[in-house]
């Protein structure tokens, strides 16, 4: 039998409508051209100088709408991230979504005490290396701002400890041009050589601006060195509403967008055509304990808004958040808070998408918390592919067969059922569906409880393919350079 | 003589004009200005302060009472005599070197201030050296740092140090705060006093000071 497929539709969330995106651009656009911005950093400063920016006092910069075009479209469109291996498992383009985990949590959960403590480096490679053996987590990045590592070499410590631990991609920070430098040689040495990874990137660094519309020298230095090695780079501000920038959604967006596009500006005169991962972070400020949050419904609109801006306008690759909490436990709160923002993310269709496994406004970081967003994703997964329409779903023959079969009939047994319930059905492993008795008697455990179990299993079972004993040597050579 | 209800009322809704209009009447009436600041103004400001720490309002609601509690105080400013206590303190505060976080630490200022207090703020990314230097130059009652990342902590330390060195180190309270720093963090690099949130910053700093 020959299916004919019925063209299908896969939910979609939109959130602005054309005049809405044309109209925050414009207000981006004025804030570049109007209020400008400082630039703390003297080459970027000149490149922008010569590029045609006027610059007031010393280093207070107004950008011509032009220099954004030009950067908007020397920009990739798609940016590809590689695994260690050298296989292309994150295209971030169009429609793609990729979930891993967020930075520098001070404090975590502790997975056999349960007590939030200070963060090591072990736990930067216990995370790496769940990652590393979940299905739905597509890069690791660190979860661990240890308090156990150099403090002047914190990010290349965190880095060693991940390269260790899994294969994956890697989103990474840095603090300086000196230890993005020791990363990238790092880097470099996994996978054999400086075109090897300009070819196949596997890294991408974080870094961030100031909101409102400052550019520190160290930030830049950074970026610089990534726009010249062609390393994947994103710098969101803190444009969070009420803190780093107004109140107001459209205004925090516009500022964040400002700052972006000064970021890809830059970004593009010191490497023109490398890839440049677009988009700010717009929380909020929380306005009884002043926290910015990690949970609240602000910043998954501001993302989705940001994904229709780019549908619309920016056709550049977008960063954003999801799966974390401000809960202080992996609690009923956390659980709803990161399947609001997994879902809404991939309902936007977000690109890179970070943070999963934060508790605390990302001050603390939770193996179960990554475990439990795992199945979230695959959850918002089944949700998004949204319904095959072919003969083959219709089922009419099944119908047929069934209301017309021997009494006693039902789905459950026709051969229908066999050959489609993998894919026609979400299959959970950790969401609890069994009956009351046989939930009892596995030990009543919560969701959180399973999450514990789960993850201590995949800590001990994962295999990661180790590095070669040279590429751990020459880590070793870079840690011990001062 | 004058109980101050209006302009304490005034305060409690941020109402500037109102809150100016209060005050004049006041020393038209004949209020001293030490009397409007204390029985008026401050204590209209503990109350708001008092509803912020119930969670009965938000910070932008207790930020404008502070910034009116401000301009009624700059309208007094002339009319102080001497020997007045016009401040509760001098506070000077920065985030530490290495740190660019500054969104806490401008909260806990103008909070600071709204209490009576009087600030020199000196910004982001601030060495030892130049905690030394000013405070040399301003003779605070308190020093603040502030810091974001674990990665500045120990610059927290390392001003402390500094500060005993030049000599001034018993001249001052030192209280800190920033997300990862904690109350055994200050007792182990011999700061005085730590405070989770802006709120608590200003009862910690009055506590320091011995004051209420
Ligand atoms: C906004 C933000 C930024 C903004 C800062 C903008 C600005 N103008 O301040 C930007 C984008 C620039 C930024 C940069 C970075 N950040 Co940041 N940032 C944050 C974020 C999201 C919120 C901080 C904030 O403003 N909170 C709101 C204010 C009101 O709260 P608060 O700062 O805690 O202050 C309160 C109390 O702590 C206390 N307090 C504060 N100071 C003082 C001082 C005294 C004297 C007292 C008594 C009390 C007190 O009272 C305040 C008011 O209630 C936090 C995560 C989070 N949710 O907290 C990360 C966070 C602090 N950042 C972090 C990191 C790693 C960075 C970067 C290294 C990232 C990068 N990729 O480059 C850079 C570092 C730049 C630098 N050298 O400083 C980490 C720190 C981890 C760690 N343990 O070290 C955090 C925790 C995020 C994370 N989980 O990864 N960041």
């Amino acid at each position: 039998m020959k299916s004919s497929e019925v063209p299908g539709f896969r939910p979609r969330l939109k959130v602005l409508n054309r005049e809405q995106v044309l109209a925050i651009h414009s207000a981006a656009l004025e804030i570049l051209e109007k209020t400008g911005f400082k630039m703390e950093h003297p080459g970027a400063l000149r490149m922008l100088l010569n590029a045609g920016c006027k610059v007031s006092g010393q280093d207070w910069v107004r950008l011509p709408v032009k220099l954004v075009e030009d950067a908007l479209r020397s920009a990739p469109r798609q940016i590809d991230l590689y695994d260690q291996k050298g296989n292309k498992t994150m295209p971030l383009v169009n429609g793609n979504y990729f979930y891993g985990t967020g930075s520098d949590a001070t404090f975590t959960v502790d997975i056999e005490t349960g007590q939030r403590r200070r963060s090591t480096l072990k736990d930067a490679a216990n995370f790496a290396r769940l990652i590393d053996g979940l299905e739905n987590m597509d890069f690791a990045m660190s979860m661990s701002n240890p308090v156990d590592a150099p403090i002047e070499d914190i990010y290349v410590y965190v880095f060693a400890e991940m390269i260790k631990n899994t294969n994956k991609p890697i989103v990474c920070i840095a603090d300086s041009g000196r230890d993005i430098a020791k990363i990238y040689q790092i880097a470099c040495q996994v996978v054999g050589s400086e075109e090897a990874l300009q070819q196949k990137p596997f890294i991408l660094n974080y870094s961030e601006a100031i909101s409102p519309l400052r550019f520190p020298e160290n930030v830049m230095e950074r970026l610089i060195f990534c726009a010249e090695k062609k390393i994947p780079v994103c710098l969101p501000s803190g444009s969070n509403a009420g803190g780093g920038a107004p109140i107001t959604l459209a205004g925090a967006m516009a500022l964040g967008i400002a700052e972006n596009l000064i970021g890809l500006v830059v970004h593009q005169l010191a490497g023109k055509g490398s890839p440049f991962l677009f988009g700010p972070n717009v929380s909020t400020l929380d306005m009884k304990s002043t926290i910015v949050s990690y949970g609240c419904p602000e910043w998954s609109l501001t993302q989705a808004a940001l994904a229709d801006m780019r549908d619309e306008l920016y056709g550049l690759p977008i960063w954003a958040y999801a799966g974390a909490t401000d809960a202080k436990l992996m609690d009923a709160q956390a659980g709803a808070e990161a399947m609001f923002s997994i879902v809404t993310a991939m309902l936007s269709r977000a690109n890179l998408i970070h943070d999963v496994g934060f508790l605390e406004y990302g001050s603390t970081s939770s193996l179960e918390m990554v475990t439990m967003a795992n199945e979230l994703v695959a959850m918002s997964r089944f949700f998004t592919a949204g319904i095959t329409v072919n003969e083959e779903t219709m089922a009419l023959e099944a119908i047929e067969r069934v209301a017309t079969g021997a009494p006693g009939s039902i789905f459950l047994m026709d051969d229908h059922t066999f050959e489609h319930f993998m894919q026609a059905q979400f299959l959970p492993k950790l969401l609890d569906r069994s009956r009351y008795d046989s939930w009892e008697q596995s030990g009543s455990f919560d969701l959180y409880k399973r999450c514990n179990i789960e993850a201590k299993r995949i800590l001990s079972e994962q295999q990661v393919e180790p590095k070669s004993t040279e590429v751990l040597k020459g880590i070793e050579q870079i840690l011990q350079m001062r | 003589m004058n109980d101050f209800k209006a302009l304490s009322e005034a305060v409690n809704k941020g109402d500037n004009k109102t809150a100016l209009v209060e005050v004049q009447k006041s020393l038209d009436a004949g209020s001293s200005a030490e009397e409007i600041l204390n029985k008026g103004l401050i204590t209209a400001m503990n109350e708001v302060g008092d509803k912020f720490s119930k969670g009965l309002i938000f910070v932008p609601q207790m930020l404008r009472s502070a910034k009116t509690m401000q301009e009624c105080t700059n309208l007094l400013q002339p009319f102080f005599q001497e020997g007045d206590i016009t401040s509760k303190g001098k506070v000077l505060i920065g985030t530490v070197k290495g740190d660019l976080h500054d969104i806490g630490k401008n909260l806990v200022s103008m909070m600071l201030e709204g209490a009576g207090f009087t600030i020199t703020d000196l910004g982001v990314d601030i060495p030892p050296e130049k905690f030394v230097e000013k405070t040399k130059e301003v003779k605070p009652d308190i020093i603040g740092l502030s810091a974001l990342l674990s990665t500045t902590m120990p610059a927290m330390a390392q001003t402390i140090e500094a500060l005993q060195k030049a000599g001034l180190r018993d001249q001052v309270k030192i209280i800190i705060g920033g997300a990862p720093v904690t109350e055994k963090y200050a007792q182990q690099i011999n700061a005085d006093s730590y405070a989770p949130d802006a709120g608590s910053a200003v009862n910690k700093a009055k506590a320091l000071l011995g004051i209420s």
